[in-house]
C-alpha cells in the first residue's frame, strides 16, 4: 500500500492525514471507545476562539493542571521509509514533523476536531481589531526555551520576520499570500500582526503551523547565514521534550525539565524509532512493542485488536473527502454537463465504496462537502435532504442521464485517473464503475504512476480525477481549496488545488465575506457555500479520509478518544502530537 | 600487458557511457522534485514555496540540460555530491551513504562472501563424489530454496524465528533501541542478533546457484586428461580435488563472483524493507520515488564504479590464474 506511506512520511501537520485512506466512523467502533478513560486533564482552557466578536480576547491564559505522576516510556511506531536524517529544523517539511509540537511550540493549538477549539500555548490571549486585519498576542510569562534562556514575544516577531527576510521558510506564504505586511513586538510581552486583508482565515497557518524559534539560537552562526538548510540537530525549544540523543534508527525524547506546564509533560520518555515498512512498525504495534500508532493496519481488528483486546484501541477521525473530480472545462464535454454529473452523484452508492472499497475504515462522505461527524456544526441538514443526494436514486440518474442524451445504446465513454499502488482508491473505483454502468456510463479505471497522475491532475488532462485535499481546522479550508478561482488555472497550466476548474464569482464573494465574518456568520456562510457543492455538484465526494491512530492502554492512558476527541491522534499530526504527549501518563508510574 | 592496458581504457569508456546515461535516464521520469514534495504535503505547501526551498538547497529548476551535465560530472568527480532534495531533504548526500554503507557492506556484503564460499566448497565436494549422498541431496535442496522468492524466505523466518519464539531473534533494524552505536560488547552482540535471519535470507537464496554451477564445473574439469594424469602419479585425492581441479573449475565463476560483490552495494532493497534493515537499497529505492537528482546521481555512481572495478579486478585476477589470457594478450 504504497499510498498509505506516502501519507505517513509526508511532512505537515494534519493536513497530511488526507493522504491515507481513513477509517472506520467514530459511532461504529466500538473497541475505540470502549475501555479507554477519558483523558483526567484535557487542555480545555476557556476558549472564544473564532466565536468571540472580533475584539475579545480570544484565549484565555490558564491551562490544565497536572494531575498524574510523572514517569514512563512511551514508543512510537509510524512507518517514515527512510531512516532518521536527525534533523529538527521547523522551516524544513521534511523533518519539522519530529519537532514541530515535540521540540517547538505554536503560539495558540487550534482543533479541528472540536470546531478549531482553541487551546494557548505560548500566546496567552490575543486580541484581533475590528476588521480582522491585525492581531495582537499577549505571549506568556515564565516560559523558558530549553538552554534555560527565557522566551519573550520578541522571540515571536523574530520568527515571522525571518519569514519575510529569508522567503523560503515562509513555509505557508504569509508574506505573499496572506497579505502579512508588518510583524512588531513593542515589549517583551506583546506582538502585533498586521495584514493587508482580514486575515481570520489565516489564523491557523500563522497560529497553529507556525513554530516559534528561539531568536538567541537563529541569529548568530550558520543558523542565522541558512535558516532554511541549518540542520539544527539539537533543537532548543520550549516544548515538553527535548531531543536526546538521535541515531539514524531511533530518535530518543526526554522530558523537559524546565517546561512551563509544572508536572508536565507525564511521560519523561520517548522512543521513535525509524520505520522503512509498514510490516515491521503493525508487528511492533501488535506485540505491544509501541503503544502509540499512526498506521495503516489491514484487516485491523484480527491483526491489532485481536492480539490484546482489552488494551489495543484504534480510532479514525474523519478530515477531509476523498472525492471524484470531474473536468469542468468546456472542452470535456460531457462532464461539464451539469445533468451527468448530478447522475453521477445520484448513482454511486457511498456506503457500498466505503464498506467495500475502504473496508469500512474511512466512512461514506455527502454531497455538501462537509465532513461528518467532525464539522456537524456547519452541515445543512434540510438542505442536503432536499437535495436528495443522500441515498441512490437510479431511477431519477438514469432519467437525467437521457435528458442528456444517453441511453443503454448511446453509453457515455468516461476514463478515471488514479494512482498506482493506492490499492483501496482502486477498489473504491471499482465499486463506482459498476455503479455507473447503470446509467449508461462506461467507466476505464487508469492507474497513473504518482508524477504522470498529478501532472494530468494539476494541468486538468483529464475526464475523471480521485483525489483528496489537504484538511483545515474547519470546512473553509476544503471548500476554499476546491472551489475558490484563484485556485485554478487555464487547462494547460497548474492549478493549485482547484482542478476541476470551478468558477463561480457568487461563491468566490462568499469566501471574501468569510475573512471578517463572526463566528456564527462564517457557519451560515459555509452553509451557503455547500449548498453551491449540492446545486453545481463541482465534486462528488465519495469517502472521508482518516487520521490513523492505534493505541494500547496497557500502561498508558490519557488518549483522545471518539467521545473526547481533543487533538488529531497521529504521531504525524503536528502540532497536535504535543496534546497527547501532555496528556497520556503511565499506569506503572501511578 | 596490452591486454591490461586495453582493459584499463575499456573501463574508462564504460565508466563515462554508465556516467552519461546515469545522467539523463532519471532526467528522463516524468515529475520533479517539486512535485514529489508537493505530494508529500498533500499542497498545503504551495508551488512558489516549494521551488524557493529548493533553490536553497541548490536545485536550480530552470538550469539548461547541458549546463547541467557540465556541473554534474565536476561534481561526481569532484566529490561534492550535494545535499538531498527528496525525503532527506537537506542531507549531505555523503552522509547519507556515510550511514547507510557499513550497514550494506556488512550484510550484503558479508552473506555474499559466504554464500559463495559455502556455496563453491559444497560444489566441489559434491562434483567431486558425484552421486554420492550429498550430491544427491544438498544441490537440489539449495536449488529450490534460491528459486524461492527473498521477501517469502524472510516472511517466514521472521514467523519462524521471531513471532513464534516471542522475539528470540529480531525482526526488525540493525541494532536493539537500548543500544547506542559504539565498541560494546552489547551493541556488537545486538548488531550479530539482528544480522542473522537477514544475513541466512540471503545466503539460503544465493548459495544455490553456487553449487550448481561449481559442481557441474567440477564434473566437466575432472573428466580432463591432466586429472587422469594427476591420479596416474599417484598424487593424493585431496590435492587432485583442489589443485588441479577446483583451481580450473573456478574460473567461470570468479567473474560471477566479482559482479555479485560489485552488486552488493545495491544492497538488498526487499531484505531490507521486510527487515527494516537500513541499508543502500531502500535508499535507493526513496532516492528514486523522491527525484531526488543528486542522492540518485551518487548512488548511480558508485553502483556503476564498483561494478566495473570489480570486473577490472576479475580480470586482472584472471590475468593471473589462467596463463591462456597471457598468452593471447
Amino acid at each position: 500500500m504504497r499510498r498509505i506511506k506516502g501519507a505517513a512520511i509526508a511532512v505537515t501537520a494534519g493536513l497530511l492525514a488526507a493522504a491515507c485512506g481513513s477509517s472506520k466512523h467514530s459511532t461504529t467502533t466500538p473497541s475505540a471507545t470502549g475501555s479507554s478513560t477519558p483523558p483526567a486533564a484535557t487542555t480545555s482552557a476557556p476558549v472564544a476562539s473564532s466565536s468571540a466578536p472580533a475584539t475579545a480576547p480570544a484565549a484565555s491564559g490558564s491551562v490544565a493542571a497536572a494531575t498524574h505522576k510523572q514517569g514512563g516510556t512511551l514508543t512510537i511506531s509510524n512507518e517514515q521509509g527512510q531512516t532518521w536524517t536527525c534533523q529538527f529544523n521547523p522551516f524544513n517539511p521534511a523533518v519539522n514533523a519530529e519537532a514541530n509540537g515535540y521540540v517547538y511550540e505554536p503560539l495558540v493549538y487550534v482543533n479541528p476536531l472540536q470546531n478549531a477549539k482553541e487551546t494557548p500555548m505560548l500566546a496567552s490571549s490575543y486580541t484581533w481589531n475590528a476588521d480582522k486585519t491585525s492581531i495582537t498576542f499577549t505571549t506568556r510569562d515564565g516560559v523558558k526555551w530549553s538552554d534555560g534562556q527565557p522566551f519573550s514575544a520578541k522571540d515571536v516577531a523574530f520568527t515571522f520576520n525571518l519569514m519575510k527576510a529569508t522567503p523560503s521558510t515562509d513555509l505557508y506564504s504569509l508574506w505573499t499570500g496572506a497579505g502579512l505586511t508588518s510583524v512588531v513586538a513593542p515589549d517583551d510581552h506583546t506582538v502585533t500582526l498586521t495584514f493587508k486583508a482580514p486575515a481570520q482565515p489565516y489564523f491557523y497557518s500563522f497560529a497553529d503551523q507556525v513554530v516559534i524559534v528561539p531568536q538567541h539560537i537563529f541569529s548568530t552562526g550558520d543558523a542565522a547565514a541558512k535558516p532554511d538548510a541549518w540542520p539544527d540537530p539539537t533543537p532548543i525549544g520550549t516544548g515538553p521534550f527535548m531531543v536526546k540523543p538521535c541515531t539514524p534508527n531511533n530518535i530518543t525524547y526526554v522530558a523537559n525539565p524546565t517546561y512551563w506546564q509544572t508536572g508536565k509533560p507525564y511521560i519523561q520518555k520517548v522512543e521513535y524509532p525509524a520505520y522503512l515498512d509498514n510490516n515491521p512498525a503493525n508487528l511492533d504495534l501488535a506485540s505491544g512493542k509501541a503503544q502509540w500508532g499512526g498506521q495503516f493496519i489491514p484487516d485491523i481488528d484480527n491483526f491489532y485488536v485481536k492480539k490484546d483486546p482489552t488494551n489495543n484501541h484504534y480510532w479514525f477521525a474523519p478530515v477531509v473527502n476523498v472525492a471524484l473530480y470531474p473536468n469542468l472545462d468546456p472542452s470535456h464535454k460531457a462532464t461539464s454537463t451539469l445533468a451527468v454529473r448530478q447522475a453521477m452523484a445520484l448513482a454511486i452508492d457511498r456506503d457500498q465504496v466505503s464498506k467495500i472499497g475502504e473496508s469500512g475504515y474511512q466512512p461514506p462522505a455527502n454531497q455538501t462537502g462537509i465532513v461528518l461527524p467532525t464539522f456537524k456544526d456547519y452541515y445543512d441538514q434540510a438542505a442536503a435532504d432536499a437535495a436528495g443526494y443522500g441515498k441512490v436514486d437510479i431511477a431519477k440518474a438514469k432519467t437525467l442521464m437521457e435528458g442528456a442524451g444517453y441511453s443503454s445504446s448511446k453509453t457515455l465513454n468516461l476514463k478515471v485517473i488514479t494512482v498506482t499502488g493506492y490499492t483501496d482508491w482502486d477498489a473504491s473505483l471499482a465499486v463506482v464503475k459498476q455503479n455507473l454502468k447503470q446509467i449508461y456510463i462506461n467507466l476505464t479505471i487508469a492507474d497513473e504512476a504518482q508524477q504522470t497522475y498529478d501532472d494530468q491532475l494539476y494541468k486538468g488532462n483529464y475526464d475523471l480525477a480521485y483525489y483528496g485535499q489537504a484538511a483545515g481546522p474547519t470546512p473553509y479550508t476544503e471548500l476554499r481549496e476546491i472551489l475558490q478561482s484563484d485556485n485554478s488555472a487555464p487547462i494547460g497550466t497548474d492549478a493549485s488545488s482547484n482542478y476541476e476548474r470551478y468558477k463561480n464569482p457568487d461563491v468566490d464573494a462568499l469566501f471574501v465575506k468569510y475573512a471578517s465574518a463572526t463566528a456564527d456568520e462564517q457557519k451560515a456562510i459555509i452553509k451557503q457555500i455547500s449548498g453551491y457543492m449540492l446545486k453545481d455538484i463541482p465534486v462528488i465526494p465519495t469517502t472521508e479520509s482518516v487520521n490513523w491512530f492505534q493505541y494500547s492502554t496497557k500502561d498508558f492512558d490519557g488518549w483522545p478518544t471518539a467521545d473526547n476527541p481533543y487533538a488529531q491522534a497521529a504521531p504525524y499530526n503536528i502540532p497536535d502530537a504535543e496534546q497527547i504527549l501532555l496528556n497520556v501518563w503511565s499506569k506503572s508510574a501511578q | 600487458m596490452r591486454y591490461l592496458v586495453r582493459r584499463l581504457g575499456f573501463f574508462v569508456l564504460t565508466l563515462w557511457a554508465a556516467l552519461t546515461l546515469n545522467f539523463f535516464i532519471p532526467k528522463m521520469m516524468p515529475g520533479s522534485p517539486a512535485n514529489v514534495i508537493r505530494d508529500r504535503t498533500r499542497g498545503v505547501l504551495k508551488p512558489d514555496a516549494i521551488n524557493r526551498l529548493l533553490t536553497s538547497f541548490g536545485y536550480k529548476p530552470g538550469q539548461s540540460l547541458g549546463g547541467q551535465y557540465v556541473d554534474y560530472f565536476k561534481n561526481m568527480l569532484t566529490g561534492h555530491w550535494g545535499v538531498s532534495i527528496g525525503s532527506s531533504l537537506g542531507v549531505p548526500v555523503t552522509k547519507l551513504i556515510g550511514q547507510a554503507l557499513p550497514w550494506t557492506l556488512g550484510l550484503v556484503g558479508l552473506a555474499t562472501i559466504l554464500a559463495f564460499v559455502v556455496g563453491t566448497l559444497i560444489g566441489i565436494v559434491a562434483g567431486w563424489r558425484r552421486g554420492g549422498v550429498l550430491d544427491s541431496v544438498l544441490p537440489p535442496v539449495f536449488v529450490i530454496t534460491s528459486a524461492l522468492p527473498y521477501f517469502w524466505v524472510a516472511l517466514m523466518f521472521i514467523l519462524i524465528f521471531s513471532v513464534s519464539t516471542h522475539g528470540f531473534l529480531p525482526n526488525d533494524f540493525n541494532y536493539g533501541e537500548g543500544t547506542h552505536p559504539g565498541f560494546s560488547g552489547g551493541f556488537l552482540l545486538s548488531v550479530l542478533k539482528h544480522g542473522v535471519l537477514p544475513a541466512a535470507t540471503i545466503v539460503i537464496t544465493a548459495v544455490g546457484g553456487w553449487i550448481l554451477t561449481m559442481r557441474n564445473n567440477m564434473i566437466t574439469t575432472l573428466a580432463e586428461d591432466y586429472v587422469r594424469m594427476g591420479r596416474a602419479k599417484g598424487i593424493s585425492n585431496r590435492k587432485i580435488m583442489f589443485n588441479y581441479a577446483a583451481r580450473n573449475a573456478f574460473l567461470p565463476n570468479l567473474s560471477g563472483f566479482a559482479m555479485s560483490l560489485g552488486f552488493v552495494l545495491a544492497g538488498a532493497i526487499l531484505v531490507e524493507y521486510v527487515f527494516n534493515y537500513q541499508g543502500m537499497g531502500y535508499m535507493f529505492y526513496n532516492a528514486t520515488v523522491g527525484h531526488d537528482y543528486p542522492l540518485m546521481s551518487a548512488l548511480f555512481m558508485l553502483y556503476t564504479v564498483a561494478v566495473l572495478v570489480a570486473v577490472l579486478i576479475c580480470d586482472f585476477a584472471t590475468f593471473m590464474l589462467d596463463p591462456r589470457a597471457r598468452a593471447k594478450g
